[in-house]
């Protein structure tokens, strides 16, 4: 029994704490904002690629670090409290995506190189119409003779601008998966969404868009099964990067509250200011658990990983939001001002609480899951 | 991270298990219920020598197989069981919801103090007798004046030679009408800062001067009492700790909180019950789980506790790798007495337009189990450290931020 980050763990999260505030200040964030989108920079990708963040959950074979999706939501956590752009995000799912498809040409063609940071690819599962997640996924995917086309909406696909190959959820005749197209495959129209934080992503419209033989990623009979998969580890890594950005309007107001003085003492021993931190701490600590849960549920195939994944989602999605509310509030006017940092969590969490589902969405899964498999303590 | 336990441990899950299997139905079988019992002691019923007998004799049991005193010293009649092997007891009991026990206060607050503070005196004299249930104990801490603000207390105690002679006022005092020891703080020291002139006593409940008047709770039960305290006389060998330095231990005793495990079962219990009740009322054509507010609201409860379980997993890790406790203990406290309350809300609120039929009326949904279950989680956020004083802690001792007010 030992339910902490190993010494390795906590040791890259460190190290990602150290080199995020080192090298990527809030101040270029702010920056960016104003001449959007908001992506890393050449350099400090660069820097991220040779630390090997990309690879933190492949294997050695496939030039990653051979980690589990626990080690990759620390460094989201980590991306998430730095305020970190993608396209890390979107790569490490990718790579996670195309890694688990077991797909030999893949794995050692466009994996090494999306690790490398030299090829893009993003995955695009979101669909207009107000639904969250894998069931409400309409895109299709017919077989023509080899090759696949494929027909139907996307939205909020991160940086579906800047990625060479998307990674498409779509009803097969075999059921749900995703499959491989390349951006510029005819057919493929991909139009700009900025998110409010400024963060890239793309709306992407297929019409008979042309797949090759062998796009269906993990095959008609694993296809489905990887596309679940990969909707949960994602999930999850949003979750953790809203449990940084919790962390970190946490960490400002508690600084703020015990520095800044009014009435003659600081604002920080008024408890209608320490009780709001209080009952955020709560909220943080249990996200931290829940997260731990899921990933480690994730991590070891357990039955009941998809609701642990929901139920840190969900909980996550409201406790980042109502941090980085807390957090406008407390600071008072300078919470308001553009030059604080305040602002930016408040952005991030918001976008970050509805992608890949909001919290309502989470509960529903989770309420499915008890009407399906739960078995309460008291029997009927 | 491994959230699996050793061989060892689950071989000691099995032998609890088996063991449970052979003896728990004795012990709800002989009318032997805790509560049952104490009922009758309350009104004073059944005229037998020992009207708690039943009530004792499951804790006996325990104590007889090794499932109680589990952290304490094999000296004193403890088992030093591990950490692990504590919250797989815990845990395995709620889950065959084991009867409540009768000598709780003294397994949970005392033992662990005098373990820790006690004398050697003090501890071969009352731990066995706490473990065998043949003393009961009862906290003698609040004042009609010092609530939350503990340290203002005035219950004075005068040095007279060998003996204290306290004179004053506790309340809140649980069981008090059934204990045989109090265990009480009072003021050794008037003129020293309030924290300063506090000491730990331990009190025969025989002594003469002592006057019990039963409180009626706002459920309607009694199971509170005021004590007053006039020219009680207490020999000096029941001091626990330094004279004037009782605080501290009070504080500690406050702490002796377990990674709160069990409370979880016991939530998930409750949850469990909600979910079939809500299967079964009606809410127009359907039953109410069929809305979706009903089952977002259960689902939110889900996630609540396995949030709670898995905070108690790292606090249970950290225990077992010799760290400090952490941030687990208070929060956890504060999580699940506030997640009680909102449980028992949504119960209410499934239950509808039937939800304030009284207990004894025939139209009462569910016999009436969410009445008093929600009047029971109403005082768990004012017993044991309300929870004001569960956020002041947290702000503190866990963020660092100032101190509300000094004097």
């Amino acid at each position: 029994m030992d339910f902490n980050l190993s010494e390795e763990q906590e040791a890259l999260q460190e190290m990602a704490r150290g080199f995020l505030s080192e090298r990527w200040p809030a101040e270029r964030v702010r920056e960016l904002l104003d001449a959007r989108p908001v992506l890393i920079d050449d350099d400090v990708w660069k820097e991220i690629v040779e630390m090997g963040w990309l690879g933190v959950a492949a294997s050695e074979e496939a030039g990653g670090i051979g980690g589990d999706v626990m080690t990759a939501a620390v460094l989201c956590q980590e991306a998430g409290r730095g305020v970190l752009p993608g396209p890390f995000q979107s790569s490490l799912v990718a790579a996670i995506a195309i890694e688990r498809s077991g797909d030999k040409d893949l794995c050692s063609g466009l994996l090494p190189g999306l690790i490398e940071g030299k090829r893009r690819v993003s995955v695009a599962i979101e669909e207009p119409g107000g639904l969250y997640g894998p069931d409400a996924v309409r895109t299709e995917a017919r077989a023509a003779g080899e090759d696949w086309l494929l027909t139907g909406n996307k939205i909020l696909v991160p940086e579906g601008n800047e990625a060479e190959h998307l990674l498409v959820a779509a009803r097969t005749p075999d059921g749900l998966g995703l499959v491989r197209v390349a951006a510029d495959a005819e057919g493929a129209t991909t139009t700009r969404m900025d998110r409010m934080d400024g963060q890239s992503c793309a709306a992407l419209v297929f019409e008979d868009a042309k797949a090759e033989a062998g796009a269906l990623l993990g095959g008609a009979d694993r296809g489905e099964a990887l596309l679940r998969e990969v909707y949960d580890i994602w999930t999850a890594l949003v979750a953790a990067d809203l449990l940084g950005s919790a962390e970190a309007s946490l960490e400002l107001t508690r600084s703020y509250a015990t520095e800044r003085v009014q009435f003659g003492r600081p604002i920080g021993s008024f408890q209608a200011v320490s009780h709001r931190l209080a009952d955020t701490l709560v909220d943080v600590e249990i996200g931290r658990s829940l997260l731990y849960g899921a990933c480690l549920a994730l991590d070891e195939g357990r039955d009941n990983a998809a609701p642990l994944v929901s139920a840190a989602k969900a909980w996550l999605s409201e406790t980042a939001v109502a941090a980085a509310e807390a957090a406008l509030q407390i600071h008072g006017g300078v919470g308001f001002t553009w030059e604080y940092d305040v602002h930016l969590h408040l952005r991030r969490s918001r976008c970050n609480a509805a992608l890949l589902g909001d919290a309502d969405h989470h509960r529903d899964r989770v309420a499915a899951y008890m009407e399906q498999s739960w078995v309460p303590l008291v029997k009927a | 991270m491994d959230l699996r336990f050793s061989a060892e441990d689950e071989a000691y899950r099995q032998r609890l298990r088996d063991w449970l299997k052979e003896n728990l139905g004795a012990a709800t079988g002989a009318g032997g219920s805790a509560n049952a019992a104490m009922k009758r002691a309350e009104e004073g019923s059944g005229g037998k020598s020992d009207p708690l007998a039943g009530a004792r004799a499951w804790p006996r049991k325990l104590q007889e197989a090794g499932y109680v005193g589990l952290a304490w010293p094999k000296k004193y009649g403890g088992q030093e069981a591990s950490f692990t092997q504590q919250v797989i007891c815990a845990d395995e009991m709620a889950r065959v919801r084991t009867p409540p026990l009768i000598n709780t206060i003294g397994l949970s607050i005392i033992g662990p103090t005098l373990v820790q503070h006690g004398t050697e005196e003090q501890k071969q004299r009352f731990l066995p007798r706490i473990l065998r249930a043949d003393d009961l104990w009862c906290q003698g801490f609040s004042e009609p004046e010092a609530g939350s603000d503990l340290a203002s207390l005035r219950c004075r105690a005068e040095l007279d030679g060998d003996e204290f002679v306290v004179n004053g006022q506790k309340v809140w005092t649980s069981l008090a009408f059934l204990s045989d020891w109090m265990f009480l703080l009072v003021r050794t020291d008037p003129d020293a800062p309030k924290r300063e002139g506090i000491s730990y006593l331990l009190l025969d409940m025989k002594t003469p001067g002592i006057t019990v008047r039963p409180l009626r709770n706002a459920a309607g039960g009694q199971h509170f009492s005021e004590v007053f305290l006039d020219g009680v006389r207490i020999p000096r060998e029941n001091l626990v700790g330094e004279l004037n330095g009782g605080w501290s231990i009070a504080r500690s005793s406050l702490d002796h909180e377990r990674s709160g495990l069990s409370g979880v079962v016991a939530l998930e219990e409750t949850l469990g019950r909600l979910w079939r009740m809500a299967g079964k009322v009606q809410r127009g054509d359907a039953e109410a789980l069929g809305d979706q507010a009903t089952s977002r609201a259960l689902a939110q409860h889900w996630i609540e506790i396995e949030g709670l379980r898995h905070l108690g997993y790292r606090t249970l890790s950290d225990q077992i790798a010799g760290k400090p406790p952490g941030a687990g203990a208070s929060v956890g406290k504060l999580f699940a007495s506030e997640l009680r309350q909102e449980m028992t809300r949504t119960a209410l609120r499934v239950e509808g337009p039937l939800g304030p039929v009284a207990k004894r009326s025939p139209h009462v949904v569910d016999r009436g189990r969410w009445h008093a279950a929600y009047f029971d989680a109403l005082a768990h956020s004012i017993g044991g450290g309300t929870s004001e004083i569960m956020r002041n802690v947290i702000a503190e001792k866990v963020l660092g931020l100032p101190h509300a007010k000094d004097d």
